[in-house]
């Protein structure tokens, strides 16, 4: 109203349109004030992206002037090359010498790699020979077949070196203890391969989330899976065959035996020991636990019998004894269809955890029992994201039953590797190496897990369920 | 010069009405702008009706949708600016208009067409985008620049009349 009024005043002075006067600047930056809000919002908005951000990568330890180690890589295969690889991306390594018996192609190829990254590396068919002409290693990066594990680890032991071991431990657990012994008589050091205990994710999971937090109340029931497509068996290049006495003298009867190794009663342990051992070793970990008994069901359905020894499909129910009570854990892998992939569930009372180490699939949420008290101070501390609002639309409408609970809220879990999945646990058994850090799955996890894992196979074989004894953990 | 026939109250309300969507506009950009790796492909991509072809074009020319990206992100802010502070608003009303009708016809929503990215709420045909669309429509038709912004001054200083 007022400006209406203004109007003719100002049309009837000429000079008016130039002179400003103080309505004018008060009106004309009225709305300036604003900005300085949106300024300040968007100021807390960081700063509260900061903290989640901050505490899903945990407190960065000051890296100190670090040592350089001397490095050599047992067996060039999958795997081989996969650490390699992570390997590249860790600082202050020198790679020293490789070791494998497909000397015309794996071999050749981890050294090429390297050469490529300017180490000057020597190829060895033989382990004892690389053990005798390398002097001053300091570490032995282990992924030959698992029927290997055992006599590798023990000679690089005794010859002083520290030995990174791929899972599982060993195919048998005579081998798996005369490990740990070794270890333990020489001193050295000993890491196995169960690279989600080092894995930021799977460790802000156990310390804040479930021990610190105690977001999951107690944990009842458990269940994983690993699915995996069907694929053919692993060939080779016919040019490049290992002659058969070399085989041989290796253990392995033919070079598809050699390929496919895991298949093989003997030489590996199948899916269940592949790729359970993986994940049935959280449930010991995130459980505090060992099982009790365990029962299972298993066979080769889809393969071929002879060539696949192991069984391609296995489900396994193991009952555990926590600190808090019973809990019973499934565990299913099948090698005939991968959709959705592989994970971990553990449920309690007050929470659920779906965890994977995939980044892709299921990666990390937890879900909030509507009966629970509120997570609001987690959320605040960024142990978890806020809750997901699940969109109308995003589900059919439906009606509920008086009976039916509400679905809970979705949490994620906000942490993200961004880097190789094994690299967090070889940087573990290097600074181990240097003193700076503690092994984060020294062989009695490995034995633990070789215990909790390799049962699963003599209970399909027995076809009834199976006793632990307590002192089977233990050596 | 100065059309509005407004009481007072009603060009607070209209002053309000545009600092609100001076606001989204912002953040929409500045948001954008701080994700490391933004970039609009994830939108046009899953384009759909008549329009998709261009906007699938747009995606896989990664010159082009860089282009897009930035112009996005700093039209965004501009706009955003230029309706909080009331300065150019016409110009940033008009523009904001043309962006929102760009990301309306990118995944319009036609009856029974129901694929579309997942939005909260329920919509047929008219969606939040098309609502602030309008309204910017009413901010574009109203001098509230000069009644509340940098406008008023501006005006002053530089018009004739
Ligand atoms: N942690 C994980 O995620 C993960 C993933 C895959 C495999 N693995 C483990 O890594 C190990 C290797 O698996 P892979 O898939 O690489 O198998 P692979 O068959 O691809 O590779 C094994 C390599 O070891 C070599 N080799 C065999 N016997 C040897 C010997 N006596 N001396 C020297 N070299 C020998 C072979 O020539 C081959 O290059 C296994 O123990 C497996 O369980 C772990």
């Amino acid at each position: 109203m007022t400006e209406e009024k203004k109007e003719p005043k100002k049309s009837s002075s000429k000079p008016a349109g130039k002179t400003l006067d103080r309505r004018d600047f008060l009106q004309g930056l009225a709305t300036a004030p604003v900005l300085g809000l949106f300024g300040y919002a968007l100021k807390k908005e960081i700063d509260y992206q900061k903290a989640q951000k901050a505490a899903a990568l945990g407190t960065p330890a000051v890296v100190p002037e670090q040592a350089e180690l001397n490095v050599a890589l047992l067996g060039a295969g999958a795997q081989g090359e996969v650490l390699l690889n992570a390997m590249l991306k860790i600082p202050n390594i020198r790679f020293r010498a490789v070791c494998d018996i497909w000397t015309e192609y794996n071999l050749k190829k981890a050294v090429n790699l390297l050469k490529k990254y300017k180490f000057e590396v020597n190829g060895y068919q033989d382990y004892q020979e690389m053990l005798a002409k390398e002097q001053g290693l300091d570490a032995v990066i282990i992924a030959t077949p698992d029927f290997w594990h055992a006599r590798h680890t023990i000679d690089c032991l005794k010859a002083g070196v520290n030995v990174y071991c791929e899972k599982e431990m060993s195919n048998t657990l005579e081998g798996a203890r005369s490990m740990v012994l070794a270890a333990r008589e020489t001193g050295k050091l000993l890491q196995i391969g169960h690279q989600r205990r080092s894995h930021p994710r799977y460790k802000h999971a156990y310390e804040k989330i479930i021990k610190e937090a105690k977001m999951m109340g107690r944990m009842v029931t458990v269940n994983g899976q690993w699915n995996r497509s069907a694929a053919p068996d692993l060939g080779y290049p016919a040019r490049y065959a290992i002659p058969a006495d070399i085989l041989k003298k290796y253990g392995f009867k033919s070079m598809e035996q050699f390929r496919n190794w895991r298949w093989y009663k003997g030489l590996g342990g199948g899916p269940i020991v592949d790729l359970g051992s993986h994940q049935i070793d959280i449930y010991n970990w995130f459980l505090d636990a060992r099982p009790k008994t365990v029962m299972a069901s298993g066979g080769t359905d889809y393969y071929d019998k002879a060539t696949h020894e192991w069984y391609d499909t296995v489900m396994a129910i193991y009952e555990y004894e926590t600190p808090d009570g019973i809990a019973r854990a499934y565990y299913k892998t099948q090698t005939t269809n991968g959709s959705q992939g592989y994970f971990e569930n553990f449920m309690g009372d007050q929470g659920t955890m779906v965890i994977s180490e995939s980044e892709a699939l299921y990666s990390g949420l937890m879900y909030h029992e509507t009966s629970a008290p509120p997570w609001d101070e987690w959320v605040r501390l960024g142990y978890v994201s806020a809750p997901k609002v699940i969109m109308p639309g995003e589900k059919p409408e439906v009606v509920l039953d008086v009976r039916e609970t509400v679905s809970p809220d979705e949490h994620k879990i906000p942490v993200v590797l961004n880097d190789p999945y094994h690299k967090p646990h070889l940087e573990n058994f290097f600074n181990a190496i240097r003193g700076t850090e503690k092994l984060n799955c020294p062989p009695e996890i490995g034995y633990e897990t070789a215990v909790t894992v390799l049962k699963v196979n003599d209970a399909i074989e027995a076809r009834r369920t199976l006793n632990f004894d307590p002192r089977e953990f233990e050596i | 010069m100065n059309e509005n026939k407004f009481g007072r109250l009603q060009m607070i309300a209209l002053v309000i009405m545009r600092v609100m969507i001076g606001w989204h506009f912002l953040y929409e950009g500045v948001a954008k702008f701080m994700k490391p790796g933004w970039s609009a492909a994830g939108y046009l991509s899953q384009s759909k009706g008549i329009f998709s072809p261009i906007f699938e074009w747009i995606t896989n020319n990664p010159d082009i949708l860089a282009i897009v990206n930035q112009m996005n992100i700093w039209g965004l802010i501009a706009i955003g600016l230029g309706l909080i502070m009331g300065c150019f608003t016409r110009i940033a009303a008009v523009a904001g208009m043309l962006l929102i009708l760009l990301y309306y016809v990118c995944n319009p929503l036609f009856v029974g067409f129901y694929y579309s990215i997942p939005m909260e709420g329920n919509y047929m045909i008219v969606n939040k985008n098309l609502v602030e669309l309008a309204a910017l429509f009413v901010i574009t038709v109203t001098s509230t620049g000069q009644f509340a912004g940098l406008d008023r001054i501006l005006h002053k200083l530089f018009c004739k009349k």
